[in-house]
């Protein structure tokens, strides 16, 4: 080969032309796909270690967690047929109202720059706060950090069978008792939890709903 | 111990072949949401049958593996029939005019019809060997050989083209 300058200028321009293809081939990943990979693996894991007997266990908490979820959304399902507010009704400082500005003013940007940040924090938020990411058919679009009245949030964009939903996490601090605002083509519900609150911000009630569903 | 053995041995797969899981995805589905979530997918059927790993060396080819499987299960309905008989002119003829214009090869590449692509990728991307790629689309090797070749004659003969209207334009 290296004698014949024909078949070296053949093996050269065979080198080239699949160094082309390897180049179109090769197109830009999304950045931090991995860290979002490990963050809904991780997240929902430790429910799977343990022996069978922790399995029993667990498997009748859930249960029993599982049937008071359901009464708990049926009666709330009953009442916020009834209780959603306005922005008017909670004024425009309320975080229902100002998370539903951040995601129509803000999360388009955000999801552009394809920047994300730590999972390791959003990972602890979502546990000190006792809530898991959907297990199934549900993909970490974005997470961040976002303003609310009191301070700093985690925020997470999630791509749901149900469409996208943002879920905003404020662990630590008391955003006031549960409300659901209808503002701007969106409805956020504002819950507290034991140890903090949590915003989720969709397109409908039914969907925040799902999502609040899935999370607990 | 064990679980965190096994979580960090994941924890190293998934850093070191979601990217390329994800341009393998994309290729196949062209949409970069869509491909997102097949390497979710498919990282999360691993680790649910991770136990089931005897060899590490075949991780890799395993994953190419589930995520192909994940993509037809989702795409069943919507799969374009691929004619294992058609001709390479035909393969030319049929390519969109998109393949003609700047980008030309990655044009030529998703004019590809499936049955060449996919092999073709396989090798690009993962690095597989013929006898690898024939156990991954269970096809025979000497299919593999006759689709790679093919390819690469398709983007030749498209990527020319190109060149070729360029220059008549000019």
């Amino acid at each position: 080969m290296a004698r014949c300058a024909k078949c070296a200028a053949l093996a050269r321009e065979v080198e080239d032309f699949d160094a082309r293809i390897h180049d179109a081939a090769m197109v830009p990943v999304p950045e931090a796909l991995a860290d979002r990979v490990l963050l809904r693996h991780k997240v929902r894991e430790p429910a799977r270690f343990g022996g069978f007997g922790f399995g029993i266990w667990a498997l009748a908490a859930s249960l029993i967690i599982a049937i008071g979820v359901v009464i708990h959304l049926h009666r709330a399902d009953i009442g916020d047929e009834e209780r959603i507010a306005t922005s008017a009704a909670v004024g425009e400082g309320h975080a229902a109202i100002a998370a539903i500005s951040y995601v129509l003013d803000h999360e388009p940007q955000l999801l552009k720059e394809n920047v994300s940040g730590d999972p390791a924090v959003m990972r602890s938020a979502l546990m000190r706060l006792g809530l898991k990411l959907p297990a199934k058919g549900t993909t970490v679009r974005y997470l961040g950090k976002c303003p609310v009245p009191s301070g700093e949030g985690e925020h997470l964009v999630l791509q749901t069978p149900f469409g996208q939903v943002t879920l905003i996490l404020v662990p630590e601090q008391s955003l006031g008792p549960r409300v659901v605002v209808a503002y701007r083509d969106r409805t956020a519900a504002v819950s507290p939890l034991r140890s903090g609150s949590y915003i989720v911000v969709a397109d409908s009630l039914r969907a925040v709903k799902q999502l609040e569903q899935m999370l607990m | 111990m064990l679980f965190e053995g096994r979580q960090s041995k994941f924890e190293n797969v998934v850093r070191a072949f979601s990217a390329e899981l994800y341009r393998y995805a994309y290729w196949l589905c062209r949409e970069r949401f869509l491909a997102e979530d097949l390497v979710q997918e498919t990282f999360t059927r691993a680790w649910q049958s991770w136990e089931g790993l005897r060899d590490d060396k075949a991780v890799k080819s395993w994953l190419y593996t589930i995520l192909r499987n994940e993509h037809a299960r989702l795409f069943e309905k919507k799969r374009i029939e691929i004619d294992e008989t058609q001709e390479l002119d035909e393969v030319v003829d049929s390519g969109s005019m998109n393949a003609y214009e700047s980008f030309e090869m990655r044009d030529a590449i998703e004019a590809l019809p499936k049955s060449y692509r996919e092999p073709l990728l396989l090798q690009v991307l993962g690095g597989f060997n013929c006898s690898e790629i024939a156990g991954t689309m269970n096809i025979s090797e000497g299919a593999v050989m006759t689709r790679l070749t093919r390819a690469r004659l398709a983007l030749r003969k498209l990527t020319g083209q190109a060149t070729e209207r360029k220059e008549k334009v000019r």
